[in-house]
């Protein structure tokens, strides 16, 4: 039969994304797409391994609740003045980490950064399983867990409600709403690739439940279109819903009158860090992730470098927000306020504002050099640096804070106890178990995004693939 | 339903095929393509997605409910807290940005599902396990009389497979 003449057409010479940093020219075509990604859902030893490490810390920090349950909440090291310790400075801590997630998924998907397409399944998943780490903290606190539903705005049996004047009634509403959206936007991105996975499942038990989940997706133009405005206006909302939860648990420190804390710099200097410490986790995760399963094609030095890049900047805004704090402090006139200040460096925790500074301010200046940015063990060794600096700077604005108030008689001090501190070693269970579970049942990157950097096969013309 | 499916391994043919059934009208086409390519969108031209119109109504109704019932309740028990007005406008905002990201946001995805027509139950006549991995795919909703004129459109233009769906 003959064939007609098909005019080599513009345009269908090459992947949707044009930025030359971020193509892929070890992937070939589609079919290798999907085998790749398919191929990193195979169990194996290593993960295992990583699963039953996570899984013991969780249970660590599921017992450490258990006994302070039974024995109170003064086995967690409270003692007036400092009522806000570990639970907090943890929670700040996974909220952050979350934000980075959203940012690669959202803000760089709106300003079309290509790089984001390789590592921004990943981020996402992270940002769910970081909220939800994050989400815990406040429920330990209240000492009561089975009263939380008090924290929900619904109102008393006399239409009572909470008062929505609270900052902590905000960070009900903004925590959860971004809970909400980003496992929305997750599991919408995810669907195409779970009817990949669907398409190609022998086991008709495993099929069934992937037919569910993916809602009978078929790939047709349709779906596609409505689809395309769908996440469009989904990282629309998302974007300036980033960048206010974090803003919002800023103000939980910012409203108050307490030295260190009563600051307008407060919400975008939180935003700065949360994206900072964010991308460190990014690195933490998508580095070994990119050796054990055999990605590196996938996520490129080019990707690490563009990383690296945000990384470098978000250093700096921080190193300035930092620096700022000690100007206001001084330019302010207020005495209580210069005094916190020189506290916090030269005082009682000198030097966990010292680790602060070297790991946010110092340590990532290295990133100037493109051979360090280049190098997957340097950034690794980097990202575990900056996720200590990050949760020792919540520490720095935390504790110091509240044992330094206005009046000495106030002044006290902290130590975190055994209790604290499996908490703190449950979360980087909890969070892991569930992203290690993650990566094994769902493709950990987005195999139909990374379709559309790969060029389409043509017949006639210059595309990917075999022509 | 009815009609002809063809399945194509490379996007100019499938872009040619679909511009030559829309001149030629046989039948409603559907496209299926592993990924968003910008090429076929250009030959489908297909109106654009409403899914935006459920977006605004979701989030104007979120941010007035955010605001109203900070308000109402307020000024049902109007305590005064800190100082502030009974009802203080400035501070509703948070929750009323925060209701209207998350029912505008909910209304996208319900606006997507009801418009791409999910959650189904199978993925239907028409489609094949290979459009969602290297392969196009284009099905042509028409009768028996016309079936034969696509599968020889189809074939013309490269289709590595054609069959019909009853």
């Amino acid at each position: 039969m003959a064939s007609v003449a098909h005019p080599v057409r513009e345009g269908i010479r090459g992947p949707n994304i044009a930025s030359a940093d971020v193509q892929l020219p070890a992937v070939r075509d589609y079919e290798q797409v999907d085998r790749d990604i398919i191929a990193t859902l195979g169990f194996t030893k290593k993960w295992f391994m990583g699963l039953s490490v996570a899984v013991l810390a969780m249970l660590i920090g599921a017992s450490a609740w258990i006994y302070q349950i039974y024995w109170g909440l003064g086995q967690a090291g409270y003692e007036p003045p400092v009522m806000w310790g570990n639970f907090i400075i943890t929670f700040v801590f996974w909220v952050g980490i979350g934000h980075a997630g959203t940012l690669i998924s959202a803000i760089l998907f709106l300003f079309r950064a290509g790089f984001r397409t390789s590592i921004y399944r990943a981020a996402e998943a992270m940002t769910v399983f970081a909220v939800m780490t994050a989400g815990l903290f406040p429920i330990i606190h209240i000492g009561r867990p089975w009263k939380f539903f008090w924290l929900l705005p619904y109102p008393n049996w006399r239409l009572l409600f909470p008062n929505f004047k609270s900052p902590l009634v905000w960070d009900v509403f903004a925590i959860s709403t971004y809970l909400t959206i980003s496992t929305t936007f997750l599991y919408i991105g995810l669907i195409p690739d779970i009817a990949v996975l669907r398409d190609k499942e022998t086991n008709p038990m495993r099929k069934r439940i992937l037919a569910i989940l993916s809602l009978g997706w078929r790939n047709s133009d349709r779906e596609w279109r409505h689809f395309a405005k769908a996440y469009l206006f989904l990282a629309a909302f998302s974007t300036p819903l980033v960048l206010s939860v974090h803003s919002v648990v800023s103000f939980d420190f910012a409203m108050a009158l307490t030295p260190g804390w009563h600051a307008s710099i407060f919400p975008p200097y939180f935003v700065a860090g949360a994206i900072f410490s964010g991308f460190a986790m990014v690195w933490t995760i998508a580095i070994p992730m990119r050796k054990w399963f055999k990605l590196e094609h996938y996520i490129t030095l080019n990707h690490l470098d563009a990383t690296a890049k945000v990384v470098l900047f978000t250093s700096m805004v921080v190193g300035c927000a930092y620096l700022i704090e000690f100007f206001i402090a001084w330019y302010s006139g207020v005495r209580a306020e210069q005094e916190f200040f020189w506290n916090r460096v030269f005082g009682q925790w000198w030097w966990a504002a010292w680790i602060m500074l070297l790991c946010n301010m110092s340590l990532p200046m290295s990133l100037w050099s493109q051979k360090l940015r280049r190098n997957p063990t340097w950034l690794f060794v980097l990202s575990l640096f900056i996720n200590l600096g990050m949760w020792f700077e919540r520490f720095v604005i935390v504790v110091p804070s509240l044992s330094h108030e206005f009046e000495p008689w106030q002044w006290g001090s902290y130590a975190p106890s055994w209790v604290d501190m499996a908490f703190l070693v449950g979360s980087f269970g909890w969070f892991f178990m569930w992203f290690l579970l993650f990566v094994k049942q769902l493709p950990v990157m987005a195999i139909a995004e990374l379709k559309e950097i790969v060029a389409p096969r043509v017949k006639h013309g210059h595309g990917g693939g075999h022509h | 339903m009815q009609g002809v499916v063809g399945a194509f391994h490379e996007i100019d043919t499938t872009v040619a095929a679909i511009e030559d059934l829309k001149k030629k009208r046989i039948g409603e086409v559907t496209v299926y393509s592993p990924t968003i390519r910008h090429e076929l969108e250009h030959a489908i031209d297909a109106p654009q997605s409403v899914v935006r119109r459920f977006t605004l109504v979701g989030g104007l109704l979120g941010v007035s409910f955010g605001y109203w019932v900070a308000i109402w309740s307020s000024t049902y028990w109007p305590l005064v807290v800190g100082g502030k007005a009974v009802a203080s406008w400035i501070p509703y905002t948070i929750i009323g940005f925060e209701v209207m990201v998350l029912v505008g946001a909910l209304s996208t995805v319900a606006g997507m599902f009801i418009n791409s027509r999910i959650p189904r139950l199978s993925t239907t006549s028409g489609y094949d396990a290979r459009f969602s991995g290297g392969y196009f795919g284009i099905f042509i909703a028409c009768d028996a009389a016309k079936a034969g004129q696509a599968e020889e459109l189809l074939r013309q233009h490269g289709a590595v497979e054609v069959r019909r769906e009853a």
